[in-house]
């Protein structure tokens, strides 16, 4: 039956096939997308996949000891294990609403699209071959992984698979946006904090005088501005948060500055964070502030080749399902995987798009099920041994 | 302060101990988490589940209703034999939305046109009972934001549970107890300046029902068949008087399903809808005999809107017209072999 579903006319019905399906995994994607989870605080959500685990009779179905929901679908060989994760997290507040709009052709929610539909659709895989009639030779294992983004540094799916007592033969991340996304190297990353503190006024240094934070933070990005990065290997340093202040007339006594380097060299990164730490303490000194430069998150840059024969078989079953493949580097789990030498890819499983300001995150509904007909085509092929590295 | 302590508060009229219905007719969602259950007992029982989502202009809401009922309590767990939008008229994309993820879509005005056709929540609810087949109907309304199947498992579990419940009525976040001890409980403004004070003078058992004017409630197509229904605001009050008076006290039950976050109205908006409920409520005064008036109330309920510098008055007509018991509709008794 397995090997019959990646027969010619087979895959590429397998959308249709699924369409039973559909409302099932809008109601999870709805629900999902419900529960507000900031990193670090899962629980809920790892709560939803374990149910959904348990009743799909995944016996062992279980939170590990860093709260990732892991549920396992044993093979009938066991030759194998394919691993499939989704970040649980989001980097939407909890206290924002976390309210869902379903229309005809899209759901609207926060965060749906990275990362509840990824979850959305792994709590749904028991079901789907089920649905098929699948059973893998491979042990498969779902992951919803917690503490993924931000300072979580893919803490959750770090000590599942540093815990795990079988190998892991291949891994797909499954993201929620965009379908045809293809990453199978990752980009080596490094975040930031740039904190900058005035010294509180009875200590003696403050005599000197000591800025405005605001004032010196921006000095300091000055100076990280001046930072030459080379085009090759390509490199890049993004500044992406900043903090400070609370009312127009208050000088701040704290700012702070959240930035990436992202580079295809590991030693152009490091490079970096040296240059950006020594910039950090020359300007605490001189301006009389306590300023400090915290790597909070780091990915090695690395990945398997393009002719690697998992990716090309994921090229073959979205070129049967009419997806055009958008490859490119990746910092999600992927790179966990990856220093871990797994073969793995992420792939994206509906268009939509990342919320704006003005605009609420969105997920389309009629690309879904084509989505998740790639993953399954994916599992077969991994699970037949075409994907295995000869 | 002990609350145990506390002496009752007088009345004035004959006391009143709900404290017996409140322990075994109020339920919270949880006590009927097992749908598995839910789903055989019904089939052995013979019963079929209709749920009735009235709308108009819900495109924001229904999608996500439907998608989560559908999939949780039809799909997964066939516990709903059916999912109904009844809708009065929308000019939004509630009706598409509705059909695209497999709800069944009526529009109010296209059905009994031989009892003409009005315009209100009440008048979907009454069609729904000759539209849907359900031995129980659930009516949940479409503007939820927080949907969750317990928003019917809730209501239809006590049902299934006790043969002798006949209506559920949902109320919301737990009414009793929480950790720092004794809290009132409380429904909405209109439910605790009007309704509350009114069942205190005139059907004090009644105040027993946490939330009243609550928009979610099941019931079974029984009892319902027999009762008017209000074409607009006061149908909920109607329907408790209604079976109260037919059935007593213990033939109702209430649910809590925790939280449920909907649209806020504006206090000019619930005037009125203050209003439309009191006419309903004074009517079954009227015809009980708990008063009497010498003239007809007036449908007419004025507000004012103050605009450069003058006041301007505006009258809305609320007539809260009544179906009759559709049990009374030849095509119903007809369509059902009553």
């Amino acid at each position: 039956m397995n090997a019959s579903l990646l027969e010619e006319g087979v895959l590429e019905s397998l959308p249709e096939t699924l369409l039973p399906l559909r409302e099932r995994l809008l109601a999870n994607l709805v629900m999902l997308s419900q529960i507000p989870a900031p990193s670090g605080e899962e629980a809920e959500r790892v709560r939803f996949l374990l149910d959904r685990f348990t009743e799909a009779h995944m016996s062992d179905a279980a939170a590990d000891e860093a709260g990732n929901a892991v549920g396992r679908l044993p093979g009938t060989t066991g030759e194998r294990t394919i691993l499939l994760v989704s970040h649980l997290d989001t980097i939407v507040s909890a206290l924002e609403p976390h309210e869902v709009r379903v229309e005809a052709d899209r759901v609207i929610a926060p965060a749906v699209g990275d990362n509840a539909l990824g979850a959305a659709i792994v709590s749904l895989v028991p079901a789907v071959l089920d649905h098929l009639g699948i059973r893998l030779q491979s042990d498969l294992f779902l992951v919803g992984s917690t503490r993924s983004l931000e300072r979580g540094n893919h803490a959750g799916i770090r000590f599942f698979l540093d815990h795990l007592p079988q190998p892991v033969h291949a891994g797909i991340c499954v993201e929620g946006i965009q379908l045809g996304r293809l990453n199978f190297f990752s980009i080596g990353t490094a975040r930031a904090d740039i904190t900058c503190s005035v010294r509180d006024t009875s200590e003696a240094s403050r005599s000197y005088g000591s800025e405005n934070a605001l004032v010196v933070l921006n000095h300091i990005i000055n100076r990280i501005l001046a930072i030459s990065t080379p085009s090759r290997p390509y490199t890049l340093i993004r500044m992406g948060k900043l903090r400070a202040g609370v009312a127009y007339d208050v000088e701040p006594d704290q700012a702070e500055l959240g930035l990436e380097i992202i580079s295809h060299s590991d030693e152009m990164i490091e490079r970096i964070c040296g240059q950006i730490d020594d910039i950090v303490a020359e300007m605490s000194a001189r301006h009389t502030v306590d300023a400090a430069f915290d790597v909070f998150f780091s990915t090695k840059a690395g990945g398997i080749p393009f002719s690697h024969p998992l990716v090309k078989c994921v090229l073959d079953v979205m070129a049967r399902l009419g997806i055009e493949p958008d490859q490119g580097h990746s910092p999600s789990e992927l790179s966990e995987l990856i220093a871990r030498d797994i073969p793995a890819v992420t792939l994206g499983m509906t268009r939509g798009k990342r919320g704006s300001k003005h605009e609420p995150d969105y997920v389309l509904i009629g690309p879904l099920l084509t989505g998740v007909a790639q993953l399954v085509g994916t599992i077969l092929a991994i699970d037949s041994g075409v994907c295995d590295e000869s | 302060m002990n609350p145990e302590a506390e002496p009752s508060v007088s009345t004035g009229s004959p006391a009143v101990d709900t404290s017996q219905w409140l322990a075994s007719r109020t339920f919270h969602h949880s006590n009927f988490w097992d749908i598995k259950w839910l789903v055989e007992e019904k089939q052995r029982q013979g019963l079929t589940v209709s749920l009735c989502l009235p709308t108009l202009n819900e495109e924001a809401t229904i999608g996500q209703e439907i998608v989560i009922l559908k999939a949780e309590l039809a799909d997964r767990y066939p516990l709903l034999d059916e999912i109904a939008v009844v809708d009065s008229g929308s000019t939004d994309r509630t009706c598409e939305i509705a059909a695209s993820f497999g709800a069944d879509v009526y529009i109010a005005s296209d059905h009994l046109v031989e009892c003409g056709n009005y315009r209100g929540k009440g008048e979907n609810l009454w069609k729904a009972l000759y539209l849907l087949r359900g031995d129980i109907i659930v009516y949940v309304d479409s503007d939820i934001k927080n949907i969750h199947p317990r928003f019917v498992y809730g209501l239809v579990g006590p049902l299934i549970q006790n043969p002798d419940i006949q209506y559920v009525k949902a109320f919301y976040d737990r009414p009793m107890a929480y950790s720092g001890g004794l809290r009132p409980t409380g429904g909405g403004r209109v439910t605790e300046i009007l309704i509350r004070p009114l069942f205190s003078l005139f059907y004090p058992e009644l105040t027993a029902i946490l939330q009243p004017l609550s928009g979610e409630y099941a019931g079974r197509r029984a009892i319902l068949e027999q009762i008017p229904f209000p074409v607009g605001y006061g149908v909920e009050t109607a329907m408790l008087i209604d079976i109260y008076q037919r059935l007593g006290l213990h033939a109702l039950a209430q649910t809590d399903l925790n939280r449920r976050i909907h649209r806020n109205q504006e206090t000019i908006a619930l005037g009125r809808m203050a209003f439309g409920v009191l006419r309903t409520f004074v009517s079954r005064l009227r015809q009980d005999q708990k008063i009497v008036l010498q003239d007809a109330l007036p449908s007419i309920m004025r507000q004012f809107e103050v605009a450069d510098g003058r006041y301007r008055q505006i009258e809305h007509v609320i007539e809260e017209i009544e179906r009759q018991p559709i049990l009374e509709v030849p095509a119903y008794r007809e369509k059902f072999h009553k």
